[in-house]
């Protein structure tokens, strides 16, 4: 078992990416905040992760909102609707 | 059909990226809505009902598709390039600054470009497990079944993903601002 306290940088940048998709254990959190504290590197590297997060978000977003439809092609339209008749 | 054909269309075509595929996933929705017409109960619109038939019917098709073992990535590999640390797990390659105001990076065009092609240039796996993660919301439970991988491997992919996105970004805005 890998000392709490003792995190390596190596760690860190894993359970930094971890933590962004399940809650850790109380004692692994403590563990990265105080690493946290101590490495600047670590802690740039963190906000370059939830930064990363945000720009995904921000692009999907915008694509969405140009609402940018492709039309069915109409034959493919047709072919759907005599399957749907048959259902 | 009519009234959404396009909009699920579209929607499967910008998540599947294969029209023949996207076309499939169309019709099998409505096929499948037109089935269990009666269980909607108009607890939700139309639309938001349809668009969660499809999200089944794409995350479905993934499954499938990576269920057959054609996995040409080395993204669960140890030596695997995103590694960045020496023998004591320090970082060798230190993360750099990329901006004295990083809130400001979020409205710069340039930069949100380079996040673009980074994220389109990512190998398939890793980028699937991203785009489940961070576009759909799903758990990492749901990205390792689609995936048929051990939650474990589940996380690694997903901090690999963005260890490389971390480092194509840095390396394009860096030379970018120079």
């Amino acid at each position: 078992m890998i000392n709490h306290w003792l995190f390596r940088c190596k760690d860190i940048s894993y359970l930094i990416s971890q933590s962004m998709d399940v809650k850790l254990p109380l004692k692994i959190r403590l563990g990265i905040k105080f690493h946290l504290m101590m490495c600047h590197l670590c802690l740039r590297y963190k906000k370059q992760l939830e930064l990363i997060r945000k720009v995904i978000l921000k692009i999907e977003a915008e694509k969405e909102a140009d609402s940018f439809t492709t039309p069915l092609p109409e034959q493919i339209r047709e072919k759907i609707k005599n399957h749907l008749k048959n259902h | 059909m009519d009234k959404y054909g396009d909009y699920l269309y579209s929607f499967a075509l910008h998540r599947i990226q294969d029209e023949f595929i996207a076309q499939d996933l169309v019709q099998e929705t409505l096929t499948a809505a037109l089935k269990s017409k009666d269980n909607f109960k108009g607890k939700s619109s139309e639309k938001t009902w349809l668009t969660s038939i499809l999200k089944h019917k794409i995350i479905d098709f993934i499954r499938k598709k990576y269920r057959e073992p054609v996995l040409q990535d080395n993204i669960l590999e140890p030596g695997f390039k995103g590694d960045i640390f020496d023998e004591t797990g320090k970082w060798e390659t230190e993360p750099a600054k990329w901006s004295s105001n990083p809130e400001l990076l979020l409205e710069q065009k340039s930069f949100l470009d380079i996040v673009k092609k980074c994220f389109q240039d990512l190998p398939k796996r890793p980028s699937l497990a991203l785009t489940l993660r961070e576009l759909e919301g799903e758990t990492t439970q749901t990205i390792c079944k689609v995936l048929n991988i051990s939650t474990t491997n589940c996380w690694v992919i997903l901090h690999r993903a963005r260890a490389l996105m971390r480092i194509c970004i840095e390396a394009n805005w860096l030379e970018k601002k120079d």
